[in-house]
């Protein structure tokens, strides 16, 4: 079967143990993760995971049962591309000087980066946006030399198809 | 006025401390017997234990033996088994015991003492982060930090091992939470969000199995220990006969249907009758009931029952194509799956299909070869004459587990206790004492290897202080049988570390005051067995048997199962002593 990136949120009881119960089935049970991100949701006590996981659809439909089955996790919801609003956060610490700053800055324009940081040396750009257009951003700012990126991974919510 | 009555009513509540609370919990769930090792962190426990006398504790001599105890306990009654010990080395010593139960998804309340709460993450002495380590091997954990959560945590432990796909629940509790007072109540009812104890069933899937089963020219059951943990003997009786389907069984799921039911095949699969295994190969339909499908029940899975559709009935919807693809998943519990099943279902007979498993059962049977020296076959076989299958049987892992699953014909659910998951050694005797505390009035026999009793014959003393009505029966062949054979038939015959050398177990036996027998011919046999059976208290039976007996039939790991290895000593129809 096709191997895919699927993307799951995960509503989850906020106790002892609870991530590293999640984090322990990906790894117990082989499944390919390749981002999680956790945070605060609209209900106390509670918190709501995003979860990029790759495998084919037998691979997912067992990932997502299983993780259905750890107790502290109250529901799972697996994410159809054209359902879902998908963002990560980026932080992208650029090298400059004066020469080049003014082309960064254009670059960091035209991809609809903010400026969040300005320094002699260099310059620290934040994107809000796919994990692609992010990647591109990358791809951009590598001749100029990237000092340092940090991803949050991506969240991802359901809307109405 | 409610503020006036609120302080009032606080007031009449009383305060307790943690330790009391747990001694509180088990009393409330009717835990008349624990197993347990005390040490430092659980003193107040063990301090607070001598206040309520309705609770037995065991003390056992390893932590390990007291998880299995606790799990022969569950598995010979249905009920949670609970088992107690200290921080880091006692904890770590049931890691074993717990990933047994887990596997075989047994029910359990495993309860450890932790470092007080304020010296958690400073390497304290005795410290070890239980809950870490258990967390792949446990239906769910706790660490409890907060007393007034210590009465909520330990009634959800309960709730969570003995509903759904049942397993073992482990509440990790530091010193000071013990001692700490509270006046929290225990909840009335147990409401976890997110947690689904009550699988419905789906009516749509029931209609489709019962198409695919009426249009089936040969169909069959495999039933396992799903059947046994969910009450639904009775339930899988009234499907297969009104049906006339063959049942074969898993390995935990002997029991489920009584033996000589002239419709049970046995067990299938490495060391299951040929029968049972050619019957699934041959199968156009097979309907798993409470089984998941493991690597030695299947064999290769691309060759397993090639021709067949695959209905498969569990609670757990995580098993559903968790190994192989089925045609209906039927989620839901047994107890209400089967009968709407079955009212779906027409009354066949399939004389024909019949006819071709009686012709396998009749070309290849059990064999007990006639021989003039003592097997192990030939003990196991008179176990079974002699206790008329009635007795509850333990195991350890091996030679001698395949042959009591093979020649002891199991009557009723909750008879049959033995490590198919993890294989754990050193099971067996454990686990049987853990059954003459469930079933007392029961004859409790342990079938060990000398392997795996040298793993945990400690608990001699354990069985003695207590008066144990436990018999053990031990088939000592000189070898580590399961492994010597397999180096026999896959490694060349080079034997790499499988002598097993033994004490004198007669001495051994005296030194720990337990009656001892021993056997070495077939002669013996009976007056042995039945020595062993007039006894109180434990008896130790050794059966001196040959010592390069193979367990037959058999499927190479990794091979498909219809290459199904018969014994080449033995001409295709010997006639043995059935």
């Amino acid at each position: 079967m096709q191997t895919h990136q699927h993307t799951i949120t995960a509503l989850v009881q906020n106790e002892s143990g609870t991530l590293n119960r999640l984090v322990s089935l990906f790894r117990r049970r082989a499944f390919s993760l390749s981002s999680l991100n956790a945070g605060d949701c609209e209900q106390e006590g509670l918190s709501r995971l995003t979860i990029v996981v790759n495998g084919d659809e037998n691979t997912l439909r067992q990932c997502v049962r299983q993780l259905e089955k750890l107790i502290d996790v109250v529901e799972v919801d697996d994410l159809p591309k054209d359902e879902a609003v998908q963002r990560e956060l980026a932080l992208i610490k650029v090298a400059t000087n004066a020469e080049k700053r003014r082309e960064v800055l254009d670059i960091s324009q035209a991809m609809h980066c903010e400026v969040v940081h300005l320094g002699l040396e260099d310059m620290t750009l934040q994107m809000s946006a796919t994990p692609s257009r992010i990647n591109s951003l990358i791809l951009l700012l590598q001749p100029y030399g990237v000092l340092q990126v940090v991803r949050s991974g991506l969240v991802a919510i359901r809307v109405e198809g | 006025m409610a503020g006036l009555l609120g302080p009032l009513e606080k007031e009449s509540m009383e305060k307790r401390n943690g330790a009391s609370i747990v001694m509180e919990a088990l009393v409330n769930h009717n835990v008349e017997v624990i197993f347990g090792y005390p040490g430092g962190v659980v003193l107040p426990l063990y301090d607070e234990m001598l206040n309520w006398p309705q609770v037995r504790h065991v003390l056992v001599r390893h932590e390990q033996c007291a998880a299995h105890m606790a799990d022969g306990y569950a598995r010979a009654s249905g009920r949670v088994g609970v088992c107690l010990a200290t921080s880091g080395p006692g904890a770590t010593n049931l890691v074993t015991g717990i990933a047994t139960a887990m596997m075989d998804s047994v029910p359990m309340v495993v309860i450890t003492g932790q470092v007080n709460s304020w010296a958690i993450g400073t390497d304290a002495f005795q410290e070890t982060d239980i809950q870490g380590i258990t967390i792949p091997i446990t239906k769910h954990n706790y660490l409890v930090t907060n007393v007034d959560d210590l009465p909520h945590a330990l009634s959800e432990a309960f709730y969570l091992a003995s509903t759904g796909r049942k397993g073992p629940v482990l509440v990790d509790i530091p010193k000071d939470v013990f001692q700490a007072l509270s006046e929290a109540d225990f909840p009335t009812e147990i409401h976890r969000r997110g947690y689904q104890h009550h699988v419905p069933i789906v009516p749509d899937k029931l209609t489709r199995a019962a198409a695919l089963l009426n249009s089936a020219k040969k169909p069959v059951v495999i039933a396992g220990a799903g059947v046994i943990w969910s009450e639904s003997s009775e339930e899988l009786l009234e499907l297969i006969e009104k049906a006339n389907l063959p049942v074969i069984n898993s390995l935990l799921g002997l029991g489920s249907i009584p033996r000589e039911h002239p419709q049970a095949l046995g067990m299938m699969g490495m060391h299951g009758e040929v029968a049972g295994t050619m019957a699934v190969q041959e199968a156009d339909l097979v309907i798993g009931i409470g089984i998941r499908f493991d690597d030695r029940l299947t064999g290769k899975v691309a060759g397993f029952a090639p021709k067949a559709n695959i209905i498969h009935f569990d609670i757990d919807k995580t098993e559903f194509s968790k190994v192989l693809t089925t045609t209906v998943i039927v989620p839901g519990d047994l107890k209400e799956s089967l009968p709407a099943f079955t009212a779906e279902v027409e009354t066949t007979s399939h004389p024909e299909w019949w006819t071709q498993i009686r012709g396998w059962q009749t070309d290849f049977p059990l064999v007990v070869p006639d021989t003039e020296g003592l097997l192990a076959r030939h003990v196991l076989h008179t176990l079974n004459a002699v206790t008329e299958s009635d007795a509850i049987i333990s195991t350890d892992v091996g030679q001698h587990q395949m042959w009591t699953a093979q020649f002891y014909r199991f009557k009723r659910p909750f008879q049959w206790l033995s490590s198919g998951g993890l294989g754990t050694m050193g099971y067996g005797f454990p686990a049987a004492m853990g059954a003459v505390f469930a079933q007392p009035e029961k004859e409790v026999w342990a079938v060990v290897g000398d392997g795996g009793f040298q793993m945990t014959l400690q608990e001699l003393q354990t069985a003695v202080e207590n008066r144990l009505n436990i018999r053990i029966c031990l088939v000592n062949n000189g070898y580590l049988g399961m492994v010597r054979q397999w180096q026999e038939m896959f490694y060349d015959n080079r034997y790499s570390h499988v002598e097993m050398g033994s004490p004198d177990y007669g001495k051994l036996a005296d030194a720990y005051g337990v009656h001892f027998f021993r056997c070495s011919t077939r002669a013996d046999l009976d007056a042995t067995f039945e020595k062993a059976r007039a006894c109180q208290g434990p008896v130790l039976c050794e059966f001196i048997v040959e010592m390069e007996e193979n367990v037959f039939p058999m499927v190479s790991a990794g091979a498909a199962n219809n290459n199904i290895v018969m014994d080449p000593s033995l001409p295709k129809s010997t006639a043995g002593v059935h």
